[in-house]
């Protein structure tokens, strides 16, 4: 586990600068560097959940990344038994210690859990999702739950039903969805990583938008037992950190298979920490001969031009680490936007029929069964929310199948084969993660069909089931010192080590940029 | 900056109200003459759109048992309609001989012998249900005029 050298040569200083990160300086793992100073009793697990907590408490009344927190002394009572077994000498979980946010369409039993949805206000389930449960078991300390656009159902985490969160870099800003609260939540340090969920980019594009790591695991990777369900063909709990390797540890945590959902593979997950290799163990060319294949679709006109130059340099950057750059084409993407949207739009119309007043919420009266359905879900849904149901139900309407659903289904093939060809051809793929940088609040909100058009980077990987990791490689022109632009790496169907292993590679040979937002900087890039 | 996003949905549908310049990065020839499967073929579609009636959002609504009012309706049935036109897209796409795939093409059906397990927390499971009494959940009437 604690293999690398170069990730543990920081000594912490005091407290409130333990994460230093100097303007050129690579990104080091924060887990590796908590276990390591719990470890030595350099610092202990309350003073460092103090830190987060007073910096959470500082920034939120900005953000509003965070749907739930519990109060101060349920979090730190949590921290104060873990260094009572730190003091005993009893064994560590791998993320002993690490505070991590949770989206809340992820069931905690002992927190609410929304979705961002009125209609499930005060909804506490009666078990933890898998991967919460595997949080736990590994030490993890909850913070609270995040923000997000009602049922996954959106790109900038304006469609919660109850408050619009901010992004770091610019509180004019969103900070993209539907995961935007966690991904909000790692950019400004209120946490040190987080999950969030991706059924078409809903990690990918507020990682980039926040100048974060994301990874979209494999379908079928991590159990999506306790994921409020969306589009389960399509549903996947994904992870947030601000460095490749804490992102890396936090996905191996909470992979692997789960007798709760049927479609989680039993492939072994190999852990991703002995790829993490320290930078001044890298040798000259660490990625030489490694295929890297450009989408060529995705940099063409339609694309934000500072989005081209970043994602640009990012593939020379590779090119200098040795890898090998072509160009490759992937004809069906520009299908697989629609295809993703009717089969998202016809699954959640199935999946949310569930939502009938009779198990979930607050009843309310009526004289007839049917009106009790039709008045819970007028009440409870939010537009956006309904307006996908009807266009998912309209999509399944008898006679209409063949023409919608079932041709979606037929491009789902399409997207896949060109996704095995081009990857036969290469070890990873290259694209942005977004068009464009993070829009201003507001923006989008009365146009679905232009917000649904800032998901065409990433939908397609969603419909092949692929993994892909984002990271920060860039900035364009906006806010007081530049917004974020994020690069999408897609490999092979469970390949999530190269992936990790590359994106780590690269953070760490990356120069010149910094990822702390200013809201931030003070504190933790001193 | 963001509006520039657009273009890429631009291809082929003609209702989008708003004008900007259209994007030859969606255009419909740049994949046809790149792939076997996928190909404009608009004369040999197995069926017309025009046999598929555009939404009847009150229809729908009734369908999906989700009342909206007068002003919804009137919202909602322009965006509903924008976006099932731009659905419509794929009807000009040659998709014969290609099979369905019904979800990631990864793997999965690891499916758990059937055998019952209790639920440890049903307490907390009956706590979420609104109604419940005798244990039974209550509900409003069934039967009724429809």
């Amino acid at each position: 586990m604690l293999s690398s050298p170069r990730l543990l040569r920081h000594h912490l200083p005091p407290l409130q600068c333990c994460f230093t990160t100097a303007p050129t300086q690579p990104p080091s793992s924060q887990i590796l560097t908590i276990k390591k100073a719990l470890l030595s009793g350099e610092t202990t697990s309350v003073d460092l959940t103090s830190a987060f907590l007073r910096r959470l408490r500082r920034t939120e009344p900005h953000l509003k990344s965070f749907l739930y927190t519990p109060s101060d002394q349920t979090i730190l009572q949590q921290a104060q038994e873990l260094d009572n077994r730190i003091q005993n000498n009893e064994p560590l979980g791998p993320l002993a210690g690490v505070v991590v946010a949770v989206k809340d369409n992820i069931c905690t039993c002992d927190m609410p859990s929304t979705a961002g949805s009125r209609l499930l206000e005060n909804y506490r389930p009666p078990f933890d999702a898998t991967a919460v449960r595997k949080l736990k078991e590994k030490g993890a300390i909850i913070v609270g739950k995040t923000n997000m656009d009602e049922f996954g159902m959106g790109s900038t985490t304006e469609g919660s039903a109850f408050q619009v969160t901010a992004n770091p870099w610019d509180l004019s800003r969103v900070p993209g969805g539907s995961s935007g609260g966690s991904a909000a939540a790692v950019s400004a340090r209120q946490c040190v990583v987080s999950l969030g969920s991706d059924t078409g980019g809903s990690v990918r594009q507020p990682a980039s938008f926040c100048g974060v790591v994301g990874l979209k695991p494999t379908y079928g990777r991590v159990s999506r037992y306790g994921l409020v369900a969306y589009a389960s063909s399509l549903d996947v709990i994904g992870c947030f950190g601000s460095s490749v390797a804490d992102t890396g540890i936090l996905f191996h945590a909470i992979s692997g298979h789960d007798k709760f959902d049927a479609t989680s593979s039993k492939r072994d997950v190999p852990d991703p920490t002995s790829q993490f290799i320290a930078n001044d163990y890298l040798v000259s060319k660490p990625l030489k001969g490694l295929r890297v294949g450009v989408i060529r679709e995705t940099l063409q006109d339609g694309v934000d031009p500072a989005v081209v130059s970043s994602v640009n340099s990012a593939t020379s950057h590779l090119e200098d680490l040795g890898c090998v750059i072509s160009e490759v084409s992937l004809p069906s993407f520009a299908l697989g936007l629609p295809a993703y949207y009717i089969l998202a739009s016809s699954e959640s119309s199935s999946n949310l029929s569930r939502y009938d007043g009779v198990r979930y919420g607050k009843q309310l009266f009526a004289d007839e069964l049917n009106s009790l359905y039709r008045n819970f879900r007028a009440n409870g849904f939010g537009s956006e929310v309904k307006r996908r149901i009807l266009m998912g139900t309209y999509a399944l309407s008898a006679g209409y199948y063949d023409a919608y659903y079932k041709r979606a289904q037929q491009v789902r093939t399409i997207v896949q084969k060109s996704f095995r060809d081009a990857l036969d051809r290469n070890d990873i793929l290259i694209s942005p993660a977004a068009p464009s940088v993070a829009y201003e609040i507001g923006e989008k909100k009365d146009d679905p069909l232009a917000m649904y058009a800032g998901d065409i980077m990433t939908v397609n990987v969603n419909l092949a089931g692929l993994p892909a990791l984002v990271l920060p490689c860039g900035f364009a022109n906006g806010g007081s010192s530049g917004l974020p632009v994020g690069c999408q790496m897609i490999g092979g169907a469970f390949d999530e080590e190269k992936l990790l292993k590359i994106g780590h590679i690269f953070e760490q040979t990356l120069e010149g940029y910094n990822f702390v937002p200013p809201l931030v900087a003070d504190e933790v890039g001193c | 900056m963001a509006n520039r996003a657009l273009n890429l949905l631009r291809a082929s549908t003609t209702v989008v109200p708003i004008t900007t310049r259209r994007s030859s990065f969606l255009s419909p020839n740049i994949w046809s003459p790149r792939t076997v499967e996928v190909k404009q073929r608009r004369s040999k579609r197995s069926y017309s759109t025009s046999s598929l009636e555009p939404p009847d959002v009150s229809r729908l609504a009734e369908t999906a048992r989700i009342s909206l009012s007068p002003e919804e309706v009137e919202e909602f049935g322009p965006k509903i309609r924008q976006v099932i036109d731009w659905f419509g897209k794929l009807q000009d796409v040659d998709l014969q001989s290609v099979e369905p795939a019904i979800r990631a093409d990864t793997e999965g059906d690891n499916i758990r012998d059937d055998i019952p397990e209790t639920f440890p927390n049903r307490e907390a499971i009956i706590a979420t249900i609104p109604n419940f009494e005798d244990s039974y959940i209550k509900v409003p009437k069934v039967l009724n005029k429809e």
